[in-house]
């Protein structure tokens, strides 16, 4: 979970922890139903100690994470004001998935062609569960839209594993005739 | 309609379409083995000029095949008299295309009614069915208009009602989103997961992996044969988690 | 100058790729102007034979005869001085005459005729000596008969024949200028006859001695008499005869100008004439609808060459022009076609027969004609480009390219209709009315057809009405017939190539249609059973048209007089036989159009 997206959630007004991770799974619907919990207090543990969130004040029980009260620094509310103005796009893991299928097929470990065909049909099965569950979402809620967001990804991943099928098909077939 | 699962609807062996001669043969369909069961959809994905429209129109009674055998509804077809085809295309078989191909002159309860006048039934038992069809696709307010006074998404859903007229034993789509922008895409796939749902046996064939992602079982292919086949029910369903990543 | 180059040379390609279509028009177009230039070069052809033999017979200007004036006891003396005033009146150089003309029945083997028996001296005649052709002349005893009746009889030099009982042998054959041709002898009502019998125009002409010719008078039959005279001044012919003719009706006799003559042997040619024109109008009208047709039918394809060219940058005018420029080079070919098969078909029309010596000569394709023919030609050309080409004008590119083909009329009652009738005919209805314009024209078609086969039909039986003469047939009616025989088959051609452009193009501009109905479930024969149903109806109409068409045909070529009804019989066989040979013609197309695999068209729309 990026540190950001809590720091944001508090720009508009200092939140309990049990309120901060409510907010989370409504916007995330479906999707955030497996969220681990745990991960938006070590989260927030992080930013207090990184100072840019301070513990206003806390309802009796000091170990109680969800109970404390937290709020923005002002080195919090800086960080927050810049990462809105950033336009890096999470990083898709292509590069990856490629030196995968170019160190199978050098170290000839594997063949190219299987690990495409087997990363294709979990994605197409992700598509499926994502599409069901992006039609089953009332129109106008904010998780259909995130739904979409992922779909037309996965999409677009696909058509990538397609092409690269058709180029390691051809690799494979034109060493074929070589040796 | 309930079909009994796990009956086979269709079945294929061998199938094979070849043009031209010689040299310039071409092998559009080149031994091709399929069974579709009752109640299941199909999908059928390849890069385009791998032959699956081709394909399509042999299973559907469009073309015939160079070789092969065609088992549809109980009977062989590949070797059917043009007459008998004819009924069976009427009867069994409903065919949506990429191109709508839809009557221009005709309104849209006119174009889904036409089959069923064509199978003999009176002109009020067709326009009936016709308007129950069109209200199911959603279309109910347009049954007057005519195709060039509907959108892209909504010719295809007549398209899809007209398929439907006859009730038939399956349903054979061809690239039934190929000229529709994503929102008719979406509208054409909540109609193909209800028609699903119901336990209408179907068929497509298609380039669109959200399309695809409706089926039960899509089989990829290329230059005419069949190359690979994935189930897609049961597997990693409700692992909806893994499509975001919310750690680190 | 290039641009005109640009639009020629776009124009003759397109006509080579698109060949078979353009034979089609040249040949449509082609008949009807053979048909024109025909009716405008028999004009008078029959002028110089007329002219050959009055010169080798010492013909006359004016004749003057006692038909219908004398009393039973021969020619009074008050005729006789009248005849005699005449050969001497002012003007007359010379006269041959009055000759005694008896009017018996001749007989040879089992064929009948009236003759006309004109009585001559051996001795040469100042005017008018018939040129005798083959054997001698008169001699008693003896009779030489006219060239062309000799033939319709079948006789020759050497035979017996017998006149009102009398026994001659024929010892020579002759023409004559003085006479009007045989067939139209009795022309300007200068025949006498059998008492009770008919004057009919298969009477011949023979000569024989003066004193037989007397002889062969009776007090029913009596002898009348026969007067040349050749003027000083030709020219002046009518006015002479204007000058000495008695008051109608009073008599003692009858003139006839040169001019009168040499036209009764036009009349065979007239009468051909008469049916020429009007029918090189009706097959013109037919062309129009066959390029109307065709035109019509290549209308989309020509739209997407229009809008290529406007999208590479040619002005609406250019894809005008090139359009024009492609029917005009079909309208030329056509016209120069016609004229050149006009130009040889015409001398075998264009003989007055055999009762004038020499042929027609070289036929004379006058500059008149040329031009009217190839004015013909343009405008039935250009009358039925006119909307593709002003449509070509004013679309644009896109819409074009676009193939934004007019979407078809859609008439609610009939589609209602429709849906209640069985398959065949529900689309047999839907295709026929998706273009109103074809039936229109398939219907106009048959009507044009029908009704000039029906005029034909009408003109037989006023010929049988006239017939049960034994006489020989005259070579007027005969060649007459033939002609009509002739021009009903172009015309049952032409329409038989109408029905099959008309079907071709519904099948071309259904194959979408049909093959949408066949994957939707409809047989391959319900198919061809509607587009031969969509044909047959408006056929039908048309055919229905025809009968009244054809009977005011009739009496427009006739310029009104009797009408005989047409058979009811050859009615009844000319609708079936054209329904059944549409429904045949349809078939063809229809079912090669049905023979491609359904994919194979819908894949490619």
């Amino acid at each position: 979970m990026q540190q950001e997206v809590i720091l944001a959630l508090l720009a508009k007004e200092p939140s309990y922890g049990y309120q901060l991770r409510a907010r989370l799974r409504d916007a995330l619907g479906p999707l955030g139903d497996a969220m681990n919990d745990g991960q938006v207090y070590v989260t927030l543990a992080r930013l207090e100690k990184a100072g840019q969130v301070a513990v206003e004040r806390s309802a009796g029980m000091p170990d109680r994470p969800d109970r404390k009260m937290y709020a923005l620094t002002a080195a919090g509310q800086q960080r927050v004001a810049e990462w809105l103005t950033e336009v890096s796009w999470p990083k898709p893991d292509l590069a990856e998935f490629h030196l995968k299928l170019l160190a199978a097929g050098a170290a000839q470990l594997a063949d190219p062609v299987t690990i495409v065909d087997a990363q294709r049909r979990e994605l197409l099965r992700r598509l499926r569960d994502a599409q069901r569950a992006a039609l089953a979402e009332p129109p106008e809620s904010g998780a259909a839209l995130l739904l979409e967001g992922v779909v037309l990804r996965l999409q677009a991943d696909l058509r990538w594993l397609e092409a690269c099928e058709r180029t390691w098909t051809g690799r494979n077939a034109s060493q074929r005739r070589n040796k | 309609m309930s079909q009994t699962m796990n009956q086979s609807m269709l079945r294929a062996g061998g199938l094979r379409k070849e043009y031209g001669r010689e040299a310039s043969l071409v092998r559009a369909v080149d031994g091709v083995d399929l069974d579709v069961l009752a109640g299941e959809t199909v999908a059928v994905m390849g890069p385009s000029g791998c032959g699956k429209s081709t394909l399509l129109h042999l299973l559907g009674g469009l073309d015939r095949a160079t070789a092969g055998q065609i088992w549809l509804a109980g009977q062989w077809i590949d070797q059917m008299s043009e007459r008998r085809l004819a009924a069976l295309r009427r009867d069994a078989v409903g065919f949506v295309f990429q191109a709508f191909h839809l009557m221009d002159e005709l309104t849209a309860v006119e174009n889904v009614e036409l089959p069923a006048l064509l199978a003999g039934r009176s002109p009020r038992a067709a326009r009936r069915r016709a308007t129950e069809l069109l209200d199911q696709v959603g279309l109910g307010d347009r049954a007057r208009h005519l195709p060039s006074e509907l959108s892209g998404g909504q010719r295809q859903r007549v398209a899809i009602a007209r398929a439907l007229a006859n009730a038939p034993l399956i349903v054979l789509a061809d690239e039934p989103t190929g000229n529709l922008d994503s929102e008719a895409t979406l509208d054409v796939l909540r109609l193909f997961e209800s028609l699903h749902e119901a336990g209408q046996t179907l068929v497509i064939v298609t380039h669109d992996a959200r399309i695809a992602a409706t089926a039960d079982r899509l089989i990829s292919m290329r230059d005419g044969a069949f190359i690979d086949e994935t189930r897609l029910t049961g597997g990693t369903s409700g692992q909806l988690s893994a499509l975001v990543n919310l750690d680190g | 100058m290039s641009r005109v180059w640009l639009v020629g040379r776009l124009a003759i390609r397109d006509l080579r790729h698109n060949l078979p279509h353009a034979l089609l028009l040249l040949v449509a177009i082609t008949v009807a102007m053979a048909t024109l230039t025909l009716g405008l070069i028999l004009h008078g052809v029959t002028a110089r034979p007329y002219w050959q033999t009055r010169v080798a017979t010492n013909g006359p200007d004016v004749v003057a005869s006692s038909v219908g004036f004398a009393g039973p006891a021969g020619i009074s003396a008050a005729a006789l001085g009248r005849f005699d005033a005449l050969a001497h009146a002012p003007g007359v150089t010379a006269h041959s005459g009055p000759y005694p003309v008896a009017w018996p029945v001749l007989r040879f083997g089992r064929v009948t005729a009236d003759v006309m028996a004109e009585g001559r001296s051996p001795a040469r005649a100042a005017v008018d000596q018939p040129d005798v052709v083959q054997g001698s002349w008169v001699r008693p005893g003896g009779v030489v008969v006219e060239r062309e009746f000799a033939d319709a009889l079948g006789v020759h030099v050497g035979d017996r024949i017998s006149l009102a009982g009398r026994r001659f042998r024929v010892v020579g054959i002759a023409v004559t200028a003085a006479v009007p041709v045989y067939s139209q002898v009795c022309f300007y009502g200068g025949c006498s006859g059998p008492p009770g019998a008919r004057p009919s125009f298969d009477t011949g002409l023979v000569w024989l001695t003066e004193a037989v010719a007397r002889s062969l008078g009776t007090a029913a039959n009596p002898v009348t008499y026969y007067l040349n005279l050749r003027l000083a001044y030709p020219a002046s012919a009518p006015a002479f005869v204007r000058a000495h003719q008695p008051p109608p009706g009073t008599g003692p006799l009858a003139l006839t100008a040169w001019r009168s003559l040499r036209d009764a042997a036009a009349t065979v040619v007239v009468q051909e004439q008469q049916v020429l024109l009007p029918a090189s109008w009706l097959l013109g009208l037919l062309a129009m609808a066959s390029v109307a047709v065709l035109a019509g039918g290549r209308m989309a394809a020509g739209d997407r060459r229009v809008g290529l060219l406007k999208a590479v940058g040619g002005t609406p005018a250019l894809a005008a022009a090139v359009l024009l420029a492609e029917y005009l080079v079909i309208a030329l070919g056509a016209a120069a076609a016609g004229l050149l098969t006009g130009r040889l078909v015409a001398p075998l029309l264009a003989s007055p027969g055999a009762s004038l010596v020499g042929g027609p000569g070289a036929v004379h394709l006058g500059g008149l004609t040329v031009l009217l023919v190839t004015a013909a030609a343009i405008a039935i050309a250009g009358v039925s480009t006119v909307v593709p080409a002003v449509r070509a004008a004013r679309i644009s590119a896109v819409a074009a390219l676009a193939e934004v083909v007019r979407p078809p009329g859609r008439q609610d009652w009939l589609i209602r209709l429709s849906a209640r009738l069985p398959v065949a005919l529900l689309l047999g209805m839907r295709l026929a009315t998706r273009r109103l314009r074809r039936p229109l024209l398939s219907c106009v078609s048959f009507a044009i057809t029908g009704s000039a086969i029906v005029a034909v039909l009408i003109f037989h039986a006023s010929v049988r009405g006239h017939a049960g003469q034994s006489g020989p047939e005259g070579p007027g009616d005969a060649q007459v017939s033939q002609l009509l025989l002739m021009l009903t088959v172009v015309f049952v051609l032409l329409a038989a190539v109408n029905v099959l452009a008309i079907t071709w193009a519904t099948v071309l501009d259904t194959r979408r249609f049909s093959a949408i109905v066949r994957s939707l479930g409809a047989t391959r024969r319900q198919t061809t059973a509607g587009l031969t149903a969509a044909q047959l109806l408006p056929a039908f109409a048309g055919l229905l048209l025809a009968i009244p068409a054809g009977k005011q045909l009739y009496a427009a070529v006739q310029n009104g007089g009797p009408q005989a009804s047409p058979s009811g019989w050859w009615l009844l066989v000319m609708v079936t036989g054209t329904l059944l040979a549409v429904a045949g013609l349809t078939a063809i197309p229809a079912r090669i159009g049905a023979r491609q695999p359904i994919a194979a068209v819908l894949t490619e729309a």
